[in-house]
């Protein structure tokens, strides 16, 4: 009790004015920063003031604070992020930087010579995008730990996430920021410590939900968007002014400004949603906006509330699309696809997915370094979900007439079309995946082991699962295991032990395993029984010699095999030419099996997996098997070919 | 004689050619089924037994393209180098029959045999080939000026070639407008060829720019509407093509003859527009 008392104490010079956004805290609060900068639009600067504090929540104390400093990450072309040319100034002008100019605790005492770079990840030396700082004093537990920064950030060009391109600025990774101080047992952690990451091309986010207000002061031109709440807008006078953002519960503060922007607002339940765009995108905002409504609707009835009543996404100008495609909870940004035809939905997709990580990374604040998959692929599933669900009646990406697509096949043939699909485990940190296979795996691959979770387990379960994934985790910071443990604990309330003991034989294959899934019918045969026929009466057969052709029988054999490593429960569906069908249940854990049919029946035709349910299967042609091939479609599709071609030798010569 | 005098006769000529126009089509169906054909097997080759062919019924799942796996690739390799074969040889044929064409329109009102045809469409192919080539050349330039150096000015000015839409469309109605008179003059020039026997390419390009140019308005008239007629055609036999998707077997066979019936009047269009100037031109004689 006392020690709660003590944070209380801590807490109140920073919480002054209550709550501003929403109706009570929603995280544990450890982590704030209170910020008074000014944009430089000619040098690309931010500089200004800062006082960060931490609450010592661990029952250690902790003498030292380890930092993100990740727009150093532009500062060379050495750094971790961008090596192997994958960045680099596009000039003298193009590099960006973060400078401490001075450190102070709360006491007073300097701390600028107590500072160094870090590299945890690799070691490289030229990377400085965590900085450790040793503290005079431990911060005992409870204890808060305040500092005040002076600092300036030099924004980089060519955008890539951050960065400027002539008036147009996205300044996100901007400042300097606290990780996670992680106490033993967190994400399955052994002892206490710091959990602070380089910046990594492929990964950037694992923070405190923190409240942040934040000033700016800027010229009066610039259109502004920002994570926070706009609290106040001050004219300076001199063309000036000053904007003070207030922003709660959230991971990461990110802001914008470009004096082009056009601004395009819509109300949803009580949530205030600000889209900006550039004149071009206009003729798209109603489209995104809709995207967005769809995902907050979506992902509120099936996953939780959306806890916040503001949200702005930005479209950036072509100029700054390096910017697009990224997420801050409630500040993200989407491509614009002014050129993209109507009927190709993928800039609603880009909108919903980076909608999607207010949730997952956002309210569930997994580590994205380290496991990227429950962040990155639980977000696609659910954009799949969602795109699929509101656009072209299951074919969300595109529906034509003559082409049709959905979202989740399109990333199951990302994952199904990858010659290295096998190369490693699912459960790798961002940036030790072989062979440029991160997108892949962590978006892909875990997708699509999670619409097949959702085929075995059934849609309502997966979405109690996640309901209750909410309920126990949001605003902590849930591991991947802690994930797995919800999915035990609903799926043995949900179906007992239909699954077994629990699902742990399932990640163990599709996530921490590397193999793949692959069934198939191998065959259908049919043999008529000619010693004897057989006299069917009723529900007997009787085996004699008979005259009437309809009393033959026949002996019909399905034989399914499994060719991958991945066992999973299947179905198989066998018709027969008197239009009955069975429905058989495999286990799948053998590598192959027969189901023999003896009656006055033969097979036509067997389709494993019949419902779709295994995304995982790699391969669906060799699903199935009819004795009756249906060839229509491709006689249609020679057709059309012909008159295609014959349309254009006709109009292509004069 | 009346713009609409032109394009009557011209259909009729047309019409009355409908012998020469069936002999384009067999042409055409038989090269594209020679290539259409192996496809189909390749097709049915990968998807074996399977049912999985049935996610081809409504409009082509790109779904199922991963499942193909590296024969996908195959058959992409072989529809490219296909329709690469068939525009190739398609331009060839085309050009050879225009000399046909173009010899039986710019006779005095009669008919044509075939064995006249055929020796028409040989005898004039070579200049026939040249001229196409030509105009080609002169009307790519013609797109690259009105379209292409617009675009990249504005690529380079503004970071988008759409950023002034309106701007742009403006140079699309432009060059649209201007292709009939371009299509005029090489239709004109080998009705020359095809009506003096002459081997001599660019004075029928002459002879085709002075044929425009005494009569004008008439002559970008009738290619104009003639083209308006074909683009509307073109595209409701698109539309009705790409829609359709017929499920039983007699239905797809169907949907065969009554795309090959369009293609037929598509063909007839096309020579409508032979016709058309060679009536205007010959015209402009009397």
């Amino acid at each position: 009790m006392k020690r709660i008392l003590l944070v209380f104490m801590c807490l109140l010079p920073f919480t002054a004015g209550g709550q501003v956004i929403v109706d009570k805290p929603l995280s544990a609060r450890l982590t704030g920063y209170d910020i008074d900068v000014t944009l430089d639009p000619g040098k690309h600067t931010v500089s200004g003031q800062m006082t960060a504090w931490w609450v010592n929540h661990s029952s250690m104390p902790v003498g030292e604070a380890m930092m993100h400093m990740y727009l150093n990450a532009f500062s060379s072309n050495k750094s971790t992020f961008a090596s192997g040319g994958r960045w680099s100034a596009s000039g003298d002008d193009g590099w960006g930087w973060v400078k401490i100019k001075s450190m102070r605790d709360g006491s007073g005492n300097d701390l600028m010579g107590s500072c160094g770079y870090v590299a945890p990840d690799d070691g490289n030396e030229n990377d400085k995008t965590v900085l450790r700082v040793v503290l005079p004093e431990p911060v005992a537990p409870g204890d808060t730990l305040v500092l005040k920064i002076d600092f300036i950030s030099k924004l980089p060009s060519p955008i890539q996430r951050t960065g400027y391109d002539d008036d147009f600025h996205f300044v996100a990774q901007w400042f300097p920021k606290f990780g996670v101080y992680e106490t033993a047992g967190m994400r399955q952690r052994e002892t206490d410590g710091w959990n602070c990451h380089q910046f990594h091309p492929n990964s950037e986010f694992y923070s405190n939900h923190s409240v942040y207000n934040v000033s700016v002061t800027l010229p009066s031109e610039f259109v502004t968007g920002s994570g926070g709440k706009l609290i106040e807008e001050i004219d300076l006078g001199g063309g000036l002014k000053k904007e003070v953002w207030r922003a709660e519960d959230i991971v990461d503060f990110a802001w914008t400004a470009w004096p082009g922007y056009k601004v395009v607002t819509r109300k949803w339940n009580n949530v205030d949603i600000t889209f900006l765009t550039s004149k071009m995108g206009l003729s798209k905002a109603e489209n995104h906006l809709d995207a967005v409504v769809y995902a907050l609707e979506y992902l509120a009835a099936r996953v939780g509330p959306y806890p916040w009543p503001h949200l702005t996404f930005v479209d950036p100008p072509l100029s700054g699309s390096g910017a697009g495609g990224m997420e801050y909870t409630t500040l993200f940004t989407t491509m614009g696809g002014g050129a993209v035809p109507t009927f190709m939905k993928m800039p609603e997709m880009v909108t919903i997915h980076e909608f999607g990580h207010a949730y997952f990374m956002g309210i569930l604040a997994s580590n994205e370094f380290e496991e990227p998959w429950l962040d990155e692929g639980v977000n696609s599933y659910w954009e799949q979900r969602i795109v699929d669900h509101y656009y072209g009646g299951g074919y969300g990406l595109v529906r034509l007439p003559f082409l049709k697509m959905s979202d989740t096949d399109q990333g199951r043939l990302s994952y199904i079309s990858s010659s290295n699909r096998t190369i490693a485990s699912n459960d790798l940190p961002s940036w030790m995946y072989p062979h440029g296979t991160y997108s892949m795996m962590s978006y892909n691959k875990a997708a699509t082991w999670l619409h097949t979770l959702q085929g075995i387990i059934g849609d309502e379960t997966m979405d109690n699962v996640f309901r209750e994934y909410y309920r126990r985790w949001a605003f902590r910071h849930p591991s991947g295991r802690d994930f797995i443990s919800v999915v035990n604990d609903v799926v043995k309330k949900e179906h007992g032990d239909r699954f077994g003991e629990n699902m742990n034989w399932f990640f163990d294959q599709v996530l921490y395993g590397k193999g793949e899934c692959d069934y198939r019918v191998s065959g259908i045969t049919s043999f008529r029984i000619r010693s004897y026929s057989g006299v069917v009466d009723g529900d007997s057969v009787t085996y004699a010699r008979s005259d009437r052709k309809s009393d033959t029988l026949y002996i019909s054999r399905v034989s399914v095999e499994r060719l991958g490593e991945v066992m999973l429960p299947v179905e198989i569906l066998v018709r027969f030419d008197n239009g009955e069908e069975v429905l058989e249940k495999w286990d799948g854990k053998t590598s192959y099996k027969d189901y023999e049919y003896t009656g006055a029946r033969k097979v036509v035709w067997a389709k494993l997996d019949p419902y779709d349910r295994i995304d995982m299967d790699v391969n669906r042609i060799n699903n199935s098997w009819t004795l009756e091939p249906n060839r229509t479609a491709t006689r249609r599709m020679l057709n059309k070919f012909v008159l295609l071609m014959q349309m254009m030798i006709s109009i292509f010569t004069l | 004689m009346s713009l609409f005098k032109t394009l009557k006769n011209g259909a009729a000529a047309a019409a009355s050619s409908y012998k020469l126009i069936l002999l384009i089509w067999v042409t055409t169906l038989v090269l594209t089924l020679a290539v259409g054909f192996p496809l189909r097997s390749f097709l049915n080759m990968m998807f074996g037994s399977s049912l999985a062919i049935e996610r081809l019924n409504d409009g082509f799942d790109l779904g199922i393209a991963g499942d193909l796996g590296k024969s996908l690739g195959g058959l992409m390799a072989s529809v490219s180098a296909g329709t690469m074969l068939i525009s190739l040889a398609g331009f060839f044929i085309m050009t050879f029959f225009a000399g046909g064409l173009f010899r039986r329109f710019s006779l005095a009102w009669g008919g044509l045999k075939v064995s006249d045809f055929l020796r028409a469409s040989a005898g004039n192919f070579i200049p026939f080939l040249k001229i196409a080539l030509l105009m080609i050349l002169i009307i790519g330039a013609y797109t690259f000026v009105l379209i292409g150096i617009p675009v990249i000015a504005g690529l380079i000015a503004s970071g988008s070639p759409r950023q002034n839409g309106k701007f742009f469309y403006l140079f699309y109605v432009i060059w649209a407008l201007g292709l009939p008179v371009w299509l005029f003059v090489a239709d004109a020039s080998r009705r020359w060829i095809a009506a003096t026997g002459s081997r001599k390419v660019f004075r029928a390009l002459g002879a085709g720019f002075r044929a425009i140019r005494e009569r004008f308005w008439h002559s970008y008239l009738t290619v104009l509407a003639v083209i308006i007629f074909n683009v509307i055609f073109i595209a409701a036999l698109m539309w009705f093509a790409a829609t359709s998707t017929p499920e039983k077997g007699i239905m797809v066979f169907l949907f065969f003859i009554a795309t090959q019936a369009l293609f037929i009047i598509r063909l007839f269009m096309k020579a409508w527009r032979y016709a058309s100037v060679c009536e205007a031109v010959q015209q402009v004689k009397s």
